[in-house]
């Protein structure tokens, strides 16, 4: 299922009230701090992306929806190893795409605001 | 041609988030091309359960992106390496605009990126292209906006752990 | 005289698209950064689109300047030899 190989290893846990929020905590030892970067550890802005990702498909309009772009993403302050990531995103259909509006913020404040794109798995998807 | 060694002194990024191998081809200021070779044996194949699908082996699309990034960070940098985050100037990654997926990468893809800066202000650059995999194009990136920013402004932001939290 | 047509209502969409904003948030007048709240980043990149959108080449200088859409439709007016 998509999703399964992923840069990130703490998953997002969707609130139970199911309003399209989740919440996850970057802990310190995520297997790409060591790498980015050595000594001066910062969660890759493509990582926040990824909890939107991970949340969007935790909580899919339909089955069977897979990423097919990422319209839009606004990195606006870093995130580090220990902050607790907020997710809180909107599902919207226009003209047969469905669109993932989504800001996962930290204590400090938004981290970055992310349009996606999913769309039917389509042959296009296959090997 | 670039080899490793010399992107890494030009990126401060390391294993397992050193997702370019080699440039080769850079015209600087105009255009780059780069590869990075995909296998199993990333870190984040680890957790994938036993008897995955060869689909379920795709490579993170998110990473497909941070890959072709680090490309353009290559040529956003040549002019200034910075490879020690800490001192000088540091490239933020300022936003991504209309990158779409196309086709599944899978190891054993070789993926290539193909960067082309669109325009170059004092402290901005902002790129487009896109990755193949034997020739058929995986990944378009419409607009990537990187932004030079003293590395004050990152570590400024750094949290401070103030008594009562240790306490 | 170019003959690209350059429409206040298609820049509205264009640039609420880039600044992922809601157009009737961007009113002629609304100003990107202080009253959009959009870095100036953001209102950067949205001239480099409009640039490539309506085939001009734009001064880092001159492209500074433009904090509304008003702004935006008159500079590419002036370069388009429409104004």
């Amino acid at each position: 299922m998509p999703g399964a190989v992923s840069p990130v290893r703490g998953r997002p846990e969707p609130a139970a009230d199911g309003a399209g929020t989740a919440a996850v905590l970057v802990a310190a030892d995520e297997p790409v701090f060591p790498g980015h970067y050595p000594g001066f550890p910062i969660f890759p802005g493509v990582c926040v992306v990824e909890h939107v990702h991970l949340t969007a498909l935790a909580t899919l309009p339909k089955p069977g929806l897979r990423l097919a772009a990422i319209e839009s993403t606004r990195f606006l302050s870093p995130v580090f190893p220990g902050d607790r990531l907020e997710v809180e995103l909107a599902w919207q259909e226009k003209d047969g795409a469905w669109r993932c509006r989504a800001v996962a913020g930290t204590a400090r404040g938004q981290a970055a605001a992310v349009r996606l794109r999913f769309t039917e798995e389509t042959e296009e998807g296959e090997l | 041609m670039i080899t490793v060694a010399g992107i890494k002194r030009v990126l401060p990024h390391r294993y397992p988030m050193l997702l370019v191998d080699r440039v080769d081809d850079l015209v600087p200021g105009e255009r780059l091309t780069a590869r990075k070779a995909v296998t199993a044996n990333e870190p984040w194949y680890q957790d994938l359960p036993e008897g995955a699908d060869d689909r379920e082996h795709a490579y993170p699309s998110v990473l497909l992106v941070e890959s072709w990034c680090q490309a353009a960070g290559v040529l956003a940098a040549w002019d200034l390496p910075n490879p020690d985050v800490l001192t000088g100037q540091v490239m933020l990654f300022g936003g991504i605009a209309d990158v779409v997926f196309h086709h599944p990468v899978l190891p054993g893809d070789v993926l290539v990126h193909h960067v082309r800066l669109v325009r170059s202000f004092s402290d901005t650059v902002i790129f487009e292209g896109e990755a193949a995999v034997d020739g058929r194009t995986v990944l378009e990136i419409g607009r990537v906006v990187m932004a030079m920013r003293p590395a004050t402004e990152l570590t400024a932001e750094q949290p401070a752990v103030s008594t009562k939290e240790i306490g | 005289m170019s003959n690209v047509v350059l429409d206040m209502d298609e820049l509205r969409t264009t640039v609420a698209d880039v600044l992922d904003v809601d157009e009737s948030e961007l009113t002629d007048e609304a100003d990107f950064v202080n009253e959009v709240g959009v870095d100036s980043l953001m209102a950067m990149e949205v001239m480099v689109v409009l640039e490539r959108k309506y085939g001009v080449t734009l001064g880092e200088e001159e492209l500074k300047q433009v904090t509304c859409l008003k702004k935006a439709h008159d500079l590419l007016a002036d370069k388009l030899g429409l104004a």
